[in-house]
């Protein structure tokens, strides 16, 4: 068995250690046996999307946002599109997840137009949402409580048809003010956590792993793997934030 | 006016030795009941003292460290900010406390290690004579934000510093760009040549052109995203540096020996700590020393012979066998260790210590940014790895990750217990811990095996 895994612009949207993520997903289905592929896709860089089972989208530095526009829109966004409908799996983290969204505005009114895999967009602020954060997942994504950090000025608000991935229980989540974290749409999962997400939320990063060899080899079942660890290293920021 | 000076400076002694009576080193304190007292005391004080400024991402302290030893050498009358209290309310409280009593500067010169974000402010109150950038890294980004806002208050403490010579880093393009953006004189310096050979594959932090964003190409590269860069598209590259190391003759344990090119005259230095970064470290001091007007001997003198600030490759015996402890921010600074720990050809106990206070970072995802795989590689050299500080959980799931056997993992919620551990066993340790923790595992080392209190 093996997983392909594309690893979209890694050299812009690296920010926040989200490439652990990578390194995450590699090692857990090292640890039961199962190969990967992991293909880099930098900016100028093309390959037939379609052959992947499962794409990873990190976090990125306003810096380089025009290059990767001009990329993006250069059809990149059209197969993108293609793979979300044909329900392959995204995990894409705050920048990233903005950019599955329709468009960005910036608080100085500029527009700036994304993907629109998911009905969402995203508000430019001044004031940055930053911070340990913790939310719950709904039960279709693993239901499991998820710890991580967040640094993000943009304020995200879902549309229709676009579930939240989770509901806030400490931090601020998508915009601060409907408590709502993250989206999930199809087998798109977007969120803003920092950490890396994964490794400290191995049951989530199970799910992401589940769906995405189900996909490819329907019957098949992870085995459940040690976690003691990452348990750990979960309940100390989990106990450290219901204490606050 | 004149009141007002000398009842923040008033304020400020007595604050400082009050302090010093509990015992305790606060540098940040009695600076800001100074500056609440007189908002502008800082510009009084410094107006009659000729100030170096050190800042940029990593290398600050040891830089500093260097210039000093360099006025140390030259007789010369100075004072520095050695306790790493580079924020505006530490850099006042020091100038206070080498001021008389009505703000009367005691000594002539200041070498003052400044914080990135604090630099335009501080530059602007105390108009250095020369200012020294040393590099610019991805750090702490929930403090500093991005690169480039780092990159931009560097720029404006240097514009704030209109007399001042600046020192850049020809190898960092982020640093080097500053230089067209000024109209003060600059000297550029760099390592024109690669420091390893097998070095830690990294991220780069600006893979980009700053003034295009086409993609750099590189002749050679010695770490990070510092090297011989080059702009395809626009042109920018790497400024020819006045002051350079051009052959790294020898990397032993404990110190290095480069030949350098200063204005055309070759020499050969050693420079008394290990570590690729701090032959950065040490070619910037030669900048500023050539930027002040020192004899070149009086520098090459000072490179071979200082002692490294607290934390900064600082060793400790522990009965028989030796602990060092190098000081860690950002994965730059991390994947530095994690070169120098491949270079050791001895069996080693690392230890890493990780904290979140605002002093650290508060978000310690930068540790996945850090090639730790490295360490899975040197797995015979490397028997035991002790992880301790408030976020060991981290740590430990990141050293797992990275492909370390967790049977070799060892968990201490505390440091008194990690003392004993590392005691208790007979190899050399090398520890890395962030700004905090270093400050209170230290502390603890230095009483247990003799050292110096953090603010002398």
């Amino acid at each position: 068995m093996k997983l392909s895994i594309c690893h979209l612009y890694p050299d812009v949207l690296n920010l926040y250690g989200d490439t652990g993520n990578i390194i995450c997903l590699k090692k857990r289905l090292e640890w039961r046996g199962i190969d990967t592929e992991v293909t880099l896709l930098p900016i100028g860089a093309n390959a037939d999307l379609s052959r992947f089972d499962l794409f990873f989208i990190g976090g990125g530095q306003d810096f380089e946002q025009e290059v990767l526009l001009t990329d993006l829109h250069g059809g990149k966004d059209k197969e993108i599109l293609a793979a979300v409908e044909d329900e392959k799996v995204f995990l894409c983290i705050c920048g990233g997840y903005q950019m599955m969204g329709q468009y960005y505005l910036t608080h100085t009114g500029q527009q700036c137009d994304y993907i629109g895999a998911l009905k969402l967009h995203t508000v430019g602020s001044d004031v940055r949402m930053i911070g340990n954060y913790m939310f719950k997942c709904a039960e279709e994504s693993s239901g499991s409580t998820i710890v991580g950090f967040e640094n993000h000025s943009g304020r995200t608000y879902l549309g229709e048809g676009v579930s939240p991935l989770g509901t806030v229980l400490h931090g601020f989540g998508n915009n601060g003010e409907d408590h709502t974290e993250g989206a999930r749409f199809k087998n798109v999962f977007g969120a803003y956590c920092h950490g890396p997400m994964l490794p400290k939320n191995p049951e989530f990063a199970d799910l992401i792993l589940q769906t995405a060899l189900s996909r490819r080899y329907p019957g098949t079942v992870l085995p459940p793997l040690g976690d003691g660890l990452e348990i750990n290293a979960h309940d100390h920021m989990a106990d450290r934030m219901e204490k606050q | 006016m004149k009141l007002k000076v000398f009842l923040a400076v008033f304020a400020c002694k007595l604050t400082i030795k009050l302090l010093r009576l509990l015992g305790r080193g606060g540098t940040a304190i009695p600076g800001k009941i100074a500056l609440r007292i007189c908002p502008d005391l800082l510009f009084q004080l410094a107006k009659d003292v000729k100030c170096v400024v050190v800042t940029g991402t990593n290398g600050k302290t040891t830089s500093s460290r260097i210039i000093e030893e360099i006025y140390v050498k030259a007789e010369a009358s100075y004072f520095a900010n050695r306790s790493g209290a580079n924020l505006i309310n530490g850099i006042t409280s020091i100038f206070i406390e080498n001021s008389t009593l009505t703000g009367k500067p005691k000594k002539e010169n200041a070498v003052i290690e400044c914080d990135e974000a604090a630099s335009k402010e501080v530059c602007r109150l105390i108009n250095p004579a020369v200012v020294l950038v040393t590099n610019v890294f991805r750090d702490q980004l929930d403090r500093y934000g991005e690169v480039s806002g780092t990159l931009e208050n560097i720029l404006i403490g240097i514009k704030n510093s209109p007399r001042a010579v600046v020192c850049l880093n020809s190898d960092c393009s982020l640093t080097a760009s500053i230089a067209e953006q000024i109209p003060n004189r600059v000297i550029f310096y760099g390592v024109d040549v690669p420091i390893y050979k097998n070095p830690v594959s990294e991220v780069s932090d600006a893979p980009h052109c700053i003034k295009c964003k086409h993609e750099y190409e590189y002749s050679y590269r010695t770490f990070g995203h510092l090297g011989g860069f080059c702009c395809p598209d626009c042109g920018y590259k790497r400024p020819e540096p006045q002051v350079s190391v051009t052959d790294i003759l020898s990397t032993e344990l404990s110190f290095t020996k480069v030949r350098v090119q200063v204005f055309g005259e070759d020499d050969v230095i050693t420079i008394n700590l290990p570590g690729g970064y701090n032959i950065y470290n040490a070619v910037g001091a030669l900048a500023v020393s050539e930027a002040v007007g020192f004899r070149r001997m009086l520098a090459k003198d000072a490179i071979a012979s200082f002692t490294c600030g607290f934390g900064r490759m600082e060793e400790f015996d522990l009965g028989g066998h030796s602990a060092r402890i190098i000081l860690v921010k950002n994965p730059a600074g991390a994947n530095q260790v994690l070169n120098y720990l491949a270079g050791l050809s001895a069996e080693t106990v690392f230890v890493c210590c990780l904290n979140d206070n605002s002093a650290d970072g508060k978000d310690v995802s930068w540790v996945w940014d850090a090639n730790f795989e490295k360490l899975a590689d040197m797995s015979e050299l490397i028997p035991e790895i002790y992880v301790s500080g408030i976020r060991s959980g981290d740590m430990a799931v990141r050293l797992k990750y990275a492909g370390i056997d967790e049977d070799k993992l060892r968990i201490f919620d505390d440091y008194d217990e990690l003392i004993d551990a590392m005691k208790n066993q007979s190899l050399p340790v090398i520890i890395m811990p962030t700004y905090t923790a270093m400050m209170d595992l230290r502390a603890k080392m230095s009483t247990a095996f003799g050292g110096k209190e953090f603010w002398e």
